[in-house]
Parts: C-alpha cells; structure tokens; sequence
C-alpha cells in the first residue's frame, strides 16, 4: 500500500483540487458533487515519520491523530493540499487551524484555503442553523474552486458513496465471516480513504471480489474492536495470532464512518442534517450519547461476539469519559472487554501488549458458551 | 511573608458558606436544583423563583484549594476514569462516588437538571453525560460555536434561540413561568458586580500593583456561586473598595515588586498560597492572568462589555457567551493578552502548560513564541495542572520561573 502523501499526488493528477478535511466526518459527498476530491486527514502514520514540525507547534499531550496530521499538513501541506476544512468534531482540533497556519508560515509557504462548518451538537440536529452553514460552505467553496453546486450531481455523490459505504459493511461482513483478515481490511480503507469515491469503490469491490472463494479460517473467540483509528498492524497481528477474530467493530474511522446514511432526504441542507442528527453514534457526536451503549451491545449481539477490546487513543477524553460506562454496560450483559491504550510512541513496542492480548484470549478460551464462526 | 485575610477576603469566606449552605438549605425545602456549567448564565435561573444552580467546577476548584483535589481524583480513577482527564472532572465525579466524604462544602444537592456548554469545552458536556447516566436526569446541551473573530450575527442568534429552550424546559420542567422581571434584575446585579470587578482588576496597573493574581484567583468564587443578586454586587464593591483604600495608603501584596508577570491558564489551586509566597520572596508580582481578566468582556479584549438599560439582558448574555479563554482562537486570544500586557505592564509572561485542560493550553507553544517575538518579553513554560498536584513538579516549576526572572533581569542591564 503507498503511504497517503503518494496517494494524495497520484490524486492530484487528475487536476481536481483535493481537500484535506479534519476527522472524523465531514460533508464528502457535497465536495464530491462540486468537483472537489476530499480525503480525511487520519491514518496518516506511514506518511509521518515522526512530528518534529507539528511538536513545535501542538503540546505533546495531544492524541496521535491531531499531531500526525499537524505533522502532514505543515509538512506537505502547502504542496499537496489545495484547501482544508474542519468542522468542531474535538477541542483540540477546533485549535488545530492557526496552529497550522503558523507551521506554514514558519516555512514562508502559503496555507490553503480553510473551510469550516459548525455542525450543532443537538438532539434535534438545529436545522435551520445546521442548513444556513451549509449554504455557506457551498458559496464559500464556489468562491474558492469557480466549481458550482447542483443537487442532481450532489445526489449522485451521495449514491456513490453510500455504495461505497454499503461495500464496507459487505466487507466487515466477510472478516465476520473469516475470509479476509481484519488487518487487511483496515487496510483496504486505509487506502480508499484516500481515492476519489469511484476509486474506492473499484477497490472496495476488488477486494470483496478476493474474498470469494477464499477459505474460510478456522472457528475462532470473537471480538468487537472499538476505538478511534483501527489498531496498528502490529497489534491487529498480536489479536489474530492470540486465536481473536475482529467479528466487527465500533470504530471512528470504520463502522461509525460506514454504517449509517440518511435514506429519505430533499435537497443537501437535509440530507447533512439527517446525516449528523442521526448519524452512528460517536463519543464525538455529544448529542449521540444516548443511543451509544445500545448500538454498541447491538454490535457485539449481531456478530455473536465473545468479548469487546478497546483500543484507546491516547489523551482521547471523549472516548475515556464513556468507557468506564460502556465497559461496566458490557460486564453487566456479560461481555469481557480488553482496554488497551496506544499512543503516538507506541509503533515499536507492540510487544508490551502481547502478554494482555494473550491472557485475554486465554480467559475467553477458558469461558463456556462461546459462538463459533 | 504570611498576609492575614483581609476584611474582603473574611467577606468572601460568609458568602460563600451562605452561598452553599443557602443551595442546600432552599434544595432541602423542594428548590428545583440545576447543575451547570460555568459559562452558562445563571441570571437565566434567577428568572425563576424555586430554581437554584450549583457549578460542580467551582466546587471542584474548591475541593482543589482546600487540599483534597487529589484524593477525590483518586477515587474517580478507581472507578475507572483515566488519569488524563480533566481533574476538575475527575474530582467531580469522585466526591460524589462517595456522597461527598471530604467535601468543604458537603457536596452539592442532586440535580434536577443539568445543563452544559461546549464553548469552553465539550468534555464538559462528557462530563455531565457521566452524572445523567448516573442520576437519571436531564442534560441540556448548550451548543455555542467557536470563534476565530468577532462572535458572528448566526451564532448569536443560535445562542439566543437556546437560552430560550432552555427557559422553557425549565418552565416545563417546575411548572414555574419564567419572570421576566426578575431575571432583568438579576442580569443588571452582576453587571453592577462585574464592573466592580473590572474596577478591583484595574488596581493590577499600579506600580506596585494593589492585588496578585492569587487574589483575584481567589476572589472569582462568587462569580460561580451569587451571580445575579444583590450580595454578589455588594462584595465586589466592597473588594474594589478596600483595594482602592490600601493603595491610597500605601499597602501592597508585594511592595518590593520588581518583576510584573502575566499568568496564562487556570489557577493552580493547589498551589497558591506556596506560589504567591514564594514569588514575593523574589519580588515577583503574578498582578494578572487572562483567566481572571477576561470575566465581563468579550472575545479577543479585555475591556468591560457593560449592560446599559436599554439592552435585553438575554441578547447581552448571548453576545458574551465566547467571552472566556478557551471558546476563541489564537488571534483572539493574542489580542486580548497584548491589551493586558500592554495596559497592565508586564515584565514577563509564565504560560502554564495545563495537561488538565488542553484546550486553554493546546495552542500555548505558538503565543508564547508570538508574545516573546512582538512584545520582546521573557516567557516560559511550565507544566501544571489546575487541580491536581500529583501532576505538578514543584521544583522543575520554580527553577524555569527564576530562569525567567533572571532573564527579565538580564533583559534590563543590557
């Protein structure tokens, strides 16, 4: 797999502005429609060799993803990038934009253009605040590009991606399944996430094109991932080789991303009003919280999971407020759960989480009444 | 040097025994009781009659200054709640795990009603998600937008239609019609109390200055405990007043201040008898942070925001929703501690690098850079945090704060 940076300038051939948006989910299939190319600025580890750049800029105890991507796009920024855009999906990314500006700057290059929305963290979703900036990111983006918005074309964006989605929930489908492995997968949407839509879709089907057919592995113990990002290579090898399979996940970046989009809509406004007032709740979408712990427990019941192994990304306080609780909801229903917590520094220690990922397995192998695959 | 309370500071002591004692007392009798956030507007719950607020931050920062901030932590972290969260939160949550054991103030009374924003922070609405899971009640989130320049007409008109949710959730919710009048007075109580606060601030500019940030750190209690009503206006003029006395008699913290330094971040609770003591000892005066300078402004100043009577108190409170630190961005943020530095006269600044609380403290390596450059101050950077002093090292702290000070000296003999 090439790293992002590759990616994004084999993106950028095909002459359309590329956006790099801030996590975790912002308006794609609006940029789409526009002739915009949108990639999300996470999963950018192989592209980040380390963060001197960004650590000039960001206080060290700011998660991985926040500094990776400060890392990225002082770094690359300027070069790769032909405008940026962030929403209020955290507080430390909220601080993220003038922090990157001064970055560029230092380097006396010139930083994209910013775009940004504020999306209401309500329960009724505020739609008439959540539609005037939605106008206002489309007059914004018209003014930048010279591109123009039509809610045909904006419609056929939001068919492609919904495809591409629906593939993704095929594709956990087959790791629940054990004919692809849950490394190979994230790896899979590593990648997509960083191709235009129809691309990801071509990948998407190639990929549940090589599942077919494939052997089926062996009955394993079955787990829930949760978290931000996937869980490094090394640690989703570490699972796998301790007898785990990752029957499906809760996380940001994949199931959260993939698994819901609004079915009835009129036009953009309430499409991303539906789209963020219902989307699959998030430990960053505040007004979800209430719907968390059940979507969860419907994960782990749907994919007749043994267990939940929670992957924390370090300093991520919207995922450490609610874990005590998910976890303690989980117990209760009589499900085991692994915490683990991995951080920017972690890439070459990997081994000081075998001896828990192992123990785990062993517990889960000693219980009674696990489901086979 | 040991200073002995003074009659504003023995003043402060019954107001908020009364302030807390009255929470309990009123909740005791059937007052609807509201947890909040201390960005939203109390005078919103002055409008009704049997409604009293409680702030769980102001009394985590009192748990905090009075010594047990970190055996409340501890107890939330065996619960299971990381030790990277917000100690505000975690001491929060841990003293009401054991019906609040080792509370100054007997806890708080259980809520009715909690209500949060994310204009300071979203882990506050997190946080409060914690206490709604555990208690069953409501959570009103306040959704107020970021700002990176001046507070825009949409955001203030979303922030206003809210408050007006939020009046009639709690008219809903007690029965009680909200009075109009009441509120009215209420808003112009602390408008009266915030521009004496601003008055009391104002004595920071003399040379030496008339209080330490220690003392105004202090004094921001009653903003979190009596905003809205007569008292509140009372002691900030009776503090404004004896400040204005001592100066004029030649009384001050720190008489032989020589360094005037500027504080960037939340107080260190659990510090500030040892800081300011040991600080006066080397003749440095911390005589303002934006912390406490901010309160009664808007976005990127310092400058009072006054209600006149012609203005709606709701609009008002509407407008200064992003007058705190943290729901403003860098230019903002350089800009009001430029007024300061500039006003104040400052001869240093110490940016405290607060672990608890990132968002005050996420973009400090770029304003510590960026004062250093158009003001051609010292700075430096320490590690805090503001309630946890597990997490402090004093000596790695005091030995950057008298590098810094030998900088500013070295600064004026070259």
């Amino acid at each position: 797999m090439k790293n992002a940076r590759a990616m994004i300038e084999q993106l950028r051939k095909g002459g359309k502005p590329v956006v790099g948006c801030f996590p975790l989910y912002p308006p794609l299939e609006l940029m789409h429609s526009m002739g915009l190319l949108p990639v999300v600025l996470w999963g950018l580890r192989d592209s980040v060799s380390d963060t001197r750049d960004a650590d000039r800029h960001v206080q060290p105890y700011a998660c991985s993803v926040a500094r990776q991507l400060a890392q990225f796009v002082i770094a690359d920024g300027p070069g790769l990038l032909d405008g940026l855009f962030f929403y209020n999906a955290c507080d430390t990314l909220r601080n993220l934009p003038e922090l990157l500006r001064e970055g560029i700057a230092g380097s006396r290059r010139i930083t994209p253009p910013m775009f940004r929305v504020h999306v209401p963290m309500k329960e009724d979703g505020a739609s008439g605040y959540l539609a005037n900036e939605i106008a206002n990111l489309i007059k914004a983006l018209q003014a930048s590009y010279g591109v123009s918005f039509s809610e045909e074309r904006f419609a056929r964006s939001v068919s492609l991606y919904e495809r591409a989605r629906r593939l993704c929930r095929r594709l956990e489908d087959a790791v629940a399944e054990g004919v692809l492995t849950f490394a190979g997968f994230s790896a899979a949407l590593a990648s997509a996430n960083f191709l235009a839509v129809e691309d990801q879709i071509a990948l998407l089907e190639s990929t549940l094109s090589d599942c077919e057919g494939s052997i089926t592995q062996p009955s394993a113990t079955r787990v829930i991932a949760s978290g931000i990002l996937p869980p490094p290579p090394v640690i989703c090898d570490l699972i796998e080789l301790a007898g785990l399979r990752v029957a499906g996940n809760d996380i940001a970046s994949m199931h959260r991303s993939y698994a819901f989009s609004p079915e009835a809509w009129g036009n953009v406004r309430d499409y991303y009003v539906a789209f963020y007032r219902d989307h699959f709740p998030c430990t960053t979408l505040l007004h979800t919280a209430d719907r968390r712990v059940d979507a969860v427990v419907d994960i782990v019941s749907s994919r007749h999971a043994d267990a939940f192994v929670f992957v924390g990304e370090k300093f991520c306080e919207y995922e450490y407020f609610e874990l005590p609780y998910l976890e303690q909801q989980l117990k209760k229903s009589g499900v085991p759960v692994l915490s683990i917590e991995v951080s920017i520094d972690d890439d070459g220690s990997a081994e000081t989480f075998r001896t828990r990922i192992d123990a785990f397995a062993e517990l889960l192998l000693g219980r009674e009444g696990r489901h086979d695959a | 040097m040991t200073r002995e309370k003074t009659g504003a500071g023995k003043h402060l002591s019954e107001l908020l025994m009364n302030a807390y004692m009255g929470i309990h007392g009123r909740a005791a009798e059937g007052a609807f009781v509201v947890w909040g956030a201390i960005i939203v507007p109390p005078e919103i719950f002055r409008g009704f009659e049997n409604v009293v607020l409680c702030v769980p931050e102001s009394h985590a920062a009192l748990c905090a200054g009075k010594g047990v901030g970190s055996e409340e932590c501890l107890k939330a972290e065996a619960l299971g709640y990381s030790m990277d969260l917000c100690s505000y939160a975690r001491i929060d949550i841990g003293s009401l795990s054991d019906g609040y054991q080792d509370s100054p103030t007997f806890g708080l009374p259980r809520p009715d009603l909690l209500v949060s924003d994310n204009n300071n922070c979203s882990l506050l609405v997190k946080w409060f998600d914690v206490h709604r899971r555990e208690m069953g009640v409501p959570h009103f989130i306040l959704d107020v937008p970021f700002c990176y320049g001046p507070q825009q007409e949409k955001d203030l008109a979303y922030i206003l239609s809210q408050f007006r949710d939020l009046i009639a959730m709690v008219e809903s919710m007690t029965g009680e019609t909200f009075d109009e009048g009441r509120f009215r007075e209420a808003a112009h109580h602390t408008a009266e109390g915030v521009r004496q606060w601003k008055r009391f601030m104002s004595f920071a500019r003399h040379r030496p200055s008339g209080l330490t940030v220690f003392d105004s750190f202090v004094q921001m209690a009653p903003l979190f405990t009596s905003r809205g009503t007569p008292e509140f206006a009372e002691h900030y003029k009776l503090l404004a007043d004896e400040v204005a006395e001592r100066v004029a008699a030649g009384v001050f913290p720190v008489p032989n201040e020589k360094y005037r330094l500027l504080w960037d971040n939340i107080a260190p609770w659990h510090q500030l008898r040892k800081m300011s003591e040991r600080l006066a000892e080397l003749g440095a005066n911390i005589v303002a942070a934006p912390y406490t300078s901010c309160i009664g402004s808007l976005e990127g100043s310092f400058a009072p925001f006054d209600l006149d009577e012609d203005t709606d108190p709701l609009w008002h409170l509407a407008r200064s929703q992003n007058h705190s630190v943290c729901p403003m961005g860098m230019d903002l943020r350089l800009a009001a501690l430029g007024s300061a530095i500039e006003e104040v006269g400052i001869d240093g600044v110490v940016f405290a690098s607060n672990r608890s609380c990132k968002v005050f403290s996420v973009m400090q390596m770029d304003e510590q850079r960026l004062i250093g450059e158009k003001y051609g101050l010292p700075t430096v950077m320490i590690d805090v945090d503001h309630a946890d002093v597990r997490k402090f090292s004093e000596q790695s702290a005091y030995l950057r704060l008298e590098a810094l000070l030998e900088n500013i000296e070295a600064g004026r003999v070259g």
